[in-house]
């Protein structure tokens, strides 16, 4: 599995992290008071990076949680077809099929960035 | 635990969140003790309510208890928020027992409502209240101009600084003094929705003395009740605060009432 352990409290806005065994990414973290009684608590709220799900956890900020190491690749637009495009990596020259997210507007040759993790593919 | 507060969080359609601010009060304090004196007095109150033909244990209310606070306002409010965004996301309705009225900026931030209807004696439209911008004396100011609320209706509101009534004369606010209140129908969009939140003074004194700045000629309970009754099937989220300890539990009681009359009104409005 491409992840790693890290306290809660080295978490930050912008970072990933696992929930619900899904690799995502923070919007938002804040932090409580513990008062007398208590170890200080932080709350996550994060989306999910390939369904998009809003998720949140609410742990101690020294609790161990699954960081997801999420690949950030370059690749270049092959062909485009309805929804979906078609890739080849820069690096390795594979080619795959993903999604166009629907805010962008491909064409044949740009060149785009994507996320991997575990099989998933992602256009940033 | 608020009584008849019984559900479990996983299937709960009502969330209670206690939030005992205390530190901008700027007459009497004691709104740290807000919350568990509204659930104490909310012991006397039948489980059956007969307009509604519903039972209050029926409802799925949970009682998640009080989120500690501290004393900074932005990072308690922001943490606060956190919780009942978790309520919404759960698809229940947040319900927040103040408290000072600082904590509804969390409560606003959580269910991102268009329009914020709000019974107060006073305003709330400062920008800052003794140099403190996070003051009890701002948050209707706040909700407007930094949460993203398209209008506010403050109902029962009856002083104000200059700046307050000019910012209250804005095509965004809409200010309903306490002889109109009882003539007062909500008119909101299908599609809008609204935050409701109570503070306590809008009542008069005479009703509900413990309260940090009492403000005479204000409305009766049975004119917040009506209130709380119109509102509440359209609402979704929902506070009561500026309950402190200054009193021998009218306060709290009116509250606690008014809490329930909430979620009696909700419930039977969405069923």
């Amino acid at each position: 599995m491409a992840k790693e352990q890290k306290q809660v409290r080295e978490l930050q806005e912008g970072s990933y992290v696992m929930m619900e065994e899904k690799p995502c990414k923070i919007n938002a973290y804040s932090t409580a008071k513990p008062g007398k009684h208590g170890s200080a608590k932080a709350r996550v709220e994060a989306r999910g990076v390939f369904d998009s799900k809003k998720r949140s956890l609410s742990q101690p900020v020294d609790a161990k949680v699954w960081v997801p190491i999420i690949e950030r690749k370059q690749g270049q637009v092959v062909s485009v077809t309805g929804e979906d495009a078609q890739i080849m990596d820069l690096e390795t020259y594979q080619t795959f099929t993903m999604r166009i997210p629907d805010e962008e507007d491909l064409n044949p040759e740009d060149e785009i960035e994507y996320l991997e993790y575990e099989g998933q593919r992602k256009i940033v | 635990m608020f009584p008849g507060a019984t559900a479990d969080r996983e299937v709960a359609d009502y969330v209670l969140l206690g939030a005992p601010l205390d530190i901008s009060t700027s007459f009497e304090p004691g709104t740290r003790f807000g919350p568990n004196r509204i659930r104490r007095f909310a012991g006397s109150f039948d489980d059956y309510d007969r307009r509604t033909d519903q039972f209050f244990t029926d409802l799925r209310v949970h009682d998640a208890g009080d989120v500690r606070a501290w004393d900074d306002a932005p990072e308690y409010v922001e943490w606060l928020a956190g919780s009942v965004r978790d309520a919404v996301w759960d698809d229940a309705v947040p319900v927040v027992i103040g408290g000072e009225h600082t904590v509804t900026a969390a409560g606003v931030t959580g269910v991102d409502p268009d329009v914020f209807v709000c019974l107060d004696a006073h305003l709330d439209l400062r920008r800052a209240y003794d140099g403190n911008e996070w003051s009890h004396a701002t948050v209707t100011r706040r909700v407007l101009d930094e949460l993203g609320v398209d209008e506010a209706v403050i109902l029962g509101a009856r002083t104000g600084s200059p700046d307050e009534w000019e910012r209250a004369a804005a095509d965004d606010v809409t200010v309903v003094e306490p002889e109109a209140v009882p003539d007062w129908e909500p008119a909101f969009d299908g599609d809008q929705s609204v935050y409701l939140s109570v503070d306590i003074d809008a009542a008069d004194p005479a009703f509900a003395p413990g309260t940090g700045t009492t403000e005479p000629f204000g409305l009766t309970s049975r004119e917040m009740r009506d209130v709380v009754r119109a509102v509440a099937p359209h609402a979704d989220g929902f506070d009561v605060v500026e309950v402190n300890d200054r009193d021998d539990g009218q306060a709290a009681s009116l509250a606690a009432k008014l809490l329930r009359e909430f979620v009696f009104a909700h419930a039977a409005g969405r069923s």
